[in-house]
Parts: structure tokens; C-alpha cells; sequence
């Protein structure tokens, strides 16, 4: 009994997915910038820039944003965007109540690269 | 006044088909525990090595959230279900056969203040370290707390963890006795003439000893050995629990009866808040209650906005510059400093008012009205963790997925409750609160003032009334989950 909990534990502790990661050539550079300044609850806008490697904008990316509070249990705020211009992609957003914040900017280029980066934001109420 | 029916009157837990029997049998709460300790496994688990987002972490979402809002919920409906099957126990047995010296718990320690103080730093650490936003602290917390109970287990011949010092468990104790079930005995004259009395010293010896139990009807050989059961962690005695207040509902008392004669009753809903005599007039207990009714405010007060503004009063005005201290000093004023003074103040005001100054010890007053605290401390916890678990219930399940290495469906499992309903509901669970800890002052003012029990009631009522307006205004806020403001 006590070898099939822990070979249950062993098997569990290696399922959760790993993303590739990406290599220097492959690696996007994420900035993100937020509207309206400072940040508070109700209807927001993501301005996301992503360029390559060389510093060349990037506009063929698919941009996905997640939005978590710090606080467990809460809904995140999920939205999606495709072709940016000069590297620059806007995401409607929403801040649905006031505390910290993890922005987490997903950028999925064609050829199957990810990149991902993590910002912290404080939301007014 | 009616006489309360006793507790054998009224419906047998362990009587119902299949489920008594179950929770009755030798490894009935094991086979409860068992599950429960494998889920506090994984979460140590994940915590330790899945995401670091408190919102996608099992050990985050789970205790903090989903963990908090069922408790509340079974201790209303049900009973202590939690201590029932709380896996940091799991290990007494093996504690109890290590156990060699057998010592009591230090006499100074045994009453309420060492879980006091347990709750207190509980709830600081939580502010200060912001536990809900760490899955790797929320897991080595849980590992604190099974580390915690099997040394205390092993040094001490009580379970001291359990009735001394467990936060949780002391909050499910207290709130347990709104409860409708307790452990009570089928007929006291057996237990008059219980010559081992196992429900309480149990039948578990290191060594065979054979002992002869003189029942009524006959003699019954109760064999005290290896093989046998321990008998109640917390020292209750079947035939005189009159309260929840200390009882795991571990059901280790029903199974250590050789005489078939403790179980678990079906009883009124908060009924030994209504008896003058269901709680020790002792000032540890007494303020625990009251106390607890007053952290549920303060800890609802650390996610609001006038907080920070009083953080940031305190730091220019005190020049403070330690977060342990600024949040300690927050949690201290408003969860145990101000609810004892008022109390004070309550109960001897209630005294002058009523003339009672010399009858009655203030410690006795004050007893006789913390248990009005139990109701409208449970509405207010209940509309604190109605609301986490209320907000999006779902998501624990896109956790879960993404736990076993499959893409979690967010948008699915994202739904959260209209926030005015769940406005409403917390409205109603202080409402509710409210009311109950009303009619129970009350009769604790009928019994002890009779016929001035309205002017004895009156600072109480006041004080119960400040508290239930003081929530609701906390509610009515705008909820602002935030970390450290200050000392970033």
C-alpha cells in the first residue's frame, strides 16, 4: 500500500507540463505598459510590445494575457490578441477588483517559440 | 423554563444505516484521515514544487479558499468534520507507542492561552507573510503543523496539540458549538459503574493487562493491550460532555466504550449556548470566544482600504518601521486588546446597572455572555470566507488539471457569483449572527439579572450591535487583496 502511495506521488509530481524553453535566438523581449494610469478597477487596456532578439519588432505573434490576483480562488482575467503593428499589440482588459496583481504575457510566434514574462501591477479600488 | 431533553433522546448519529457503522468501526477515522492526508501531500507537494501563483497552486487555493469555506459550512450543518478527519493527527498512535515518560501537558499551560497566543501569531504570520499569495509557506506551514502535533503527541500523554495550541482547531472548537451533533452517552448509570472508564483512559496499553468491568447485568472482560484503543485526546469524560468545546469528534470515546454506551447525538443547534453551564466560567475560554468574534473583523479589516491609510497614520506618527511590528500592533489593538477592555467594561457596566456588583464575580458575567459571541463571530467569519469561496468556486478545478499535467480550462471553470448576491448573503449570515448572539445574551440576562436582565443586557446588546455595524461596514468596502503596502 505504502509503495503505491508513493509511486502515486512520484508519478504525480511529474505530470504538470513543461513548456520547451527558448533558446537566446528564439527568446522575445515583453514589455508592457497599461491604460488608464494608475491602474484601477474597471474596463483597462494592455499595450504590449514585443521584439526579437536583434531588438526588430515583432508582429506576427500571438499575445495571450492572464491576469491573476496575489489573493488564491479569485478569476483570472484572460484575453487574446494577434497582428501587432510596429511590435505593439492592445488587449482590452479588465481589472475586476482593487489589490496585487500578476500579469502573465504570453507571446506565441508561427513557428512554435513561446515566450513568457510575468509582471507585478497594484490595481486601485 | 422547560428541562432540556437529554442528549439519548434525540437521534443516533451511529445508529443510521451504513454510516454508523462506518465511523464506528476500529478504523473509522482512518479511513477519513487517510484521504485527507494524501490531499495534504500533494498540496506540500505542489506547493513546494508547481507554480509560484497563489491562484494556480493546489496548496494555495485549496486551505485558503475552498478548505475554509466548507469548514464553516459543516460546522453549521454538521459538526467538527474537519477535526473529525484532520490528518495531522493521523500519526497518534505511532506518537503514543514512542511515548515513554508519559508526562501532562505543564499544569500553567493547560487552558486557552497557549491557543490564543497560537491564533494570534496564526494570523500575523498570514498578514506579514501574505500566506495566501505563497504556496511554498502554505506548504510549510502544513508540514509545521504535522510536525507540531507528533511531537506534542509524543511528549505529552494528552493530545496537547489538539486542546492546547492547534489554530485551526481551536476555531473549529469554538464554532462547533452552534453544531448540531455532540457526543453524549445512551444511559449515565453505566458510567456510574465503568470501572476502566476507556472512553477517557482508553483500552491501549504497551503491555497485555487483562481487567474485569463490572457492568450492570453481568461482568464483561475488557482487555486492555497492544491491540487496544486510545481513549479521548482531549480528556473529556463521555458522561459529562455538556459542551463541543474541546472535541475533535474523533469518536475515539465510542470506540474505546466497552459498554456500547457513548455515540454522537443529534441535538438543537447551539444548544449549550443556552445552558448556564455548558462552559468553565474561566477567563481563557471566555475571552477565546469573544476574541475570535473580534479577529474575524480585524482580519476582514486587513483587506480593505482604510487599512493602508491607517498603516501609513501609524508609520509617520510612530515611526514605525518593521512590518511585524506595524501589522502585530493592528491585529493586537483590534483583536485582542479592544474585545477584552470592552468586554470588561461590558460586563461590569451590566453589574452597576443591574446592582449585581457584589453577587456576581466579573469573571462570571463576562462568562455568562461570551457564548452571545459564538453566532454573530461565525456570521462574520462566514461572510469573510463566504465571499472567497464564493467569487469562483470553479477554479480549483483548472488547478487540478493543470496539476496533473493537462491544460487547465479557465474560461470554463472561471464563473464567479453575482457580487451583489454575494453581498447580500454576507449581509445575511451577519444578520443572522446577529440575532442569534441577541437571543443568546438575552437569556443569559433572564438567568442572571431576571427581572432587570434589560438593563443588564444593554451594554452587552451595545457591544454585540458596534461589532455586527462595524462588520457591515467592513463588508460594504471594497474588497483590496494587497500584500505589504509599505516595506516592500
Amino acid at each position: 500500500m505504502k509503495r503505491i502511495i508513493i509511486l502515486l506521488l512520484l508519478l504525480l509530481a511529474g505530470c504538470r507540463a513543461q513548456n520547451p524553453t527558448p533558446t537566446a535566438e528564439t527568446r522575445l523581449d515583453i514589455e508592457i505598459q497599461v491604460e488608464p494610469v494608475p491602474p484601477a478597477v474597471g474596463e483597462a487596456t494592455l499595450l504590449v510590445t514585443v521584439t526579437d532578439a536583434a531588438g526588430q519588432p515583432v508582429n506576427d505573434a500571438k499575445i495571450s494575457a492572464r491576469g491573476d490576483m496575489s489573493h488564491a480562488g479569485m478569476a483570472p482575467v484572460l484575453a487574446e490578441t494577434t497582428g501587432g503593428t510596429d511590435g505593439l499589440y492592445r488587449l482590452p482588459f479588465q481589472w475586476t477588483m482593487g489589490g496585487d496583481w500578476l500579469v502573465e504575457i504570453t507571446a506565441a510566434r508561427p513557428d512554435g517559440t513561446t515566450t513568457t514574462r510575468q509582471f507585478d501591477l497594484t490595481v486601485q479600488p | 423554563m422547560t428541562a432540556t431533553r437529554p442528549l439519548s433522546c434525540h437521534l443516533d448519529v451511529l445508529r443510521l444505516p451504513l454510516l454508523g457503522r462506518r465511523l464506528r468501526g476500529r478504523r473509522g477515522r482512518l479511513a477519513l484521515q487517510l484521504p485527507l492526508a494524501l490531499a495534504a501531500l500533494l498540496l506540500v507537494l505542489d506547493g513546494f514544487t508547481g507554480p509560484q501563483q497563489a491562484a494556480r497552486n493546489l496548496a494555495t487555493v485549496t486551505p485558503w479558499v475552498h478548505f475554509r469555506g466548507f469548514a464553516v459550512l459543516a460546522l453549521l450543518l454538521a459538526g467538527n468534520l474537519f477535526c473529525m478527519a484532520c490528518p495531522f493527527t493521523l500519526t497518534r498512535t505511532l506518537a503514543k507507542r514512542l511515548s515513554l515518560r508519559g508526562r501532562r501537558f505543564p499544569q500553567r499551560l493547560r487552558n486557552k492561552w497557549p491557543a490564543i497566543t497560537a491564533l494570534f501569531l496564526l494570523f500575523l504570520a498570514y498578514e506579514v507573510l501574505d500566506l495566501w499569495a505563497s504556496p511554498a509557506l502554505t506548504a510549510w506551514l502544513i508540514l509545521a503543523y504535522f510536525a507540531a502535533s507528533f511531537v506534542l503527541e509524543v511528549v505529552f500523554t494528552e493530545s496537547a496539540f489538539c486542546k492546547y495550541v492547534c489554530p485551526p482547531g481551536t476555531f473549529n472548537f469554538v464554532y462547533s458549538t452552534v453544531s448540531p451533533t455532540q457526543i453524549g452517552v445512551k444511559n449515565p448509570e453505566v458510567c456510574r459503574t465503568c470501572v476502566g472508564r476507556e472512553c477517557i483512559n482508553g483500552s491501549y496499553s504497551p503491555m497485555p493487562v487483562m481487567r474485569v468491568d463490572a457492568i450492570p447485568g453481568g461482568q464483561r472482560e475488557v482487555q486492555h493491550g497492544p491491540d487496544g484503543t486510545l481513549g479521548c485526546g482531549t480528556l473529556l469524560f463521555a458522561p459529562q460532555i455538556s459542551s463541543n468545546l474541546d472535541c475533535t469528534m474523533c469518536l475515539d470515546c465510542v470506540r474505546a466504550c466497552p459498554h456500547d454506551n457513548a455515540s454522537l447525538f443529534v441535538r438543537q443547534p447551539a444548544r449549550e449556548l443556552f445552558q448556564p453551564d455548558a462552559w468553565p466560567k474561566r477567563w481563557d475560554v471566555s475571552l477565546l470566544v469573544i476574541m475570535l468574534a473580534f479577529m474575524g473583523l480585524t482580519n476582514a479589516f486587513g483587506m480593505v482600504p482604510p487599512v493602508y491609510a491607517l498603516q501609513h497614520t501609524l508609520v509617520d506618527s510612530l515611526g514605525i518601521r518593521s512590518e511585524w511590528l506595524l501589522v502585530g500592533l493592528i491585529l493586537l489593538a483590534g483583536g485582542v486588546v479592544a474585545p477584552a477592555l470592552l468586554a470588561l467594561a461590558a460586563g461590569r457596566l451590566g453589574q452597576v446597572l443591574t446592582s449585581t456588583t457584589r453577587k456576581y464575580p466579573l469573571r462570571h458575567t463576562v462568562a455568562a455572555f461570551a457564548p452571545a459571541f459564538v453566532p454573530l463571530g461565525l456570521g462574520i467569519w462566514m461572510a469573510h470566507y463566504g465571499f472567497h469561496f464564493l467569487i469562483a468556486p470553479g477554479t480549483i478545478i483548472p488547478v487540478i488539471q493543470e496539476f496533473l499535467g493537462q491544460p487547465g480550462e479557465w474560461a470554463r471553470f472561471s464563473g464567479t457569483l453575482d457580487l451583489t448576491l454575494i453581498g447580500l448573503l454576507q449581509l445575511l449570515a451577519l444578520l443572522a449572527g446577529f440575532v442569534g448572539s441577541l437571543a443568546v445574551a438575552n437569556r443569559a440576562a433572564l438567568r442572571l439579572y431576571r427581572q432587570a436582565a434589560m438593563p443588564g443586557l444593554l451594554p452587552w446588546a451595545l457591544l454585540l450591535l458596534g461589532l455586527a455595524l462595524a462588520a457591515a461596514a467592513v463588508f460594504s468596502l471594497p474588497m483590496e487583496m494587497r500584500g505589504s503596502v509599505l516595506f516592500d
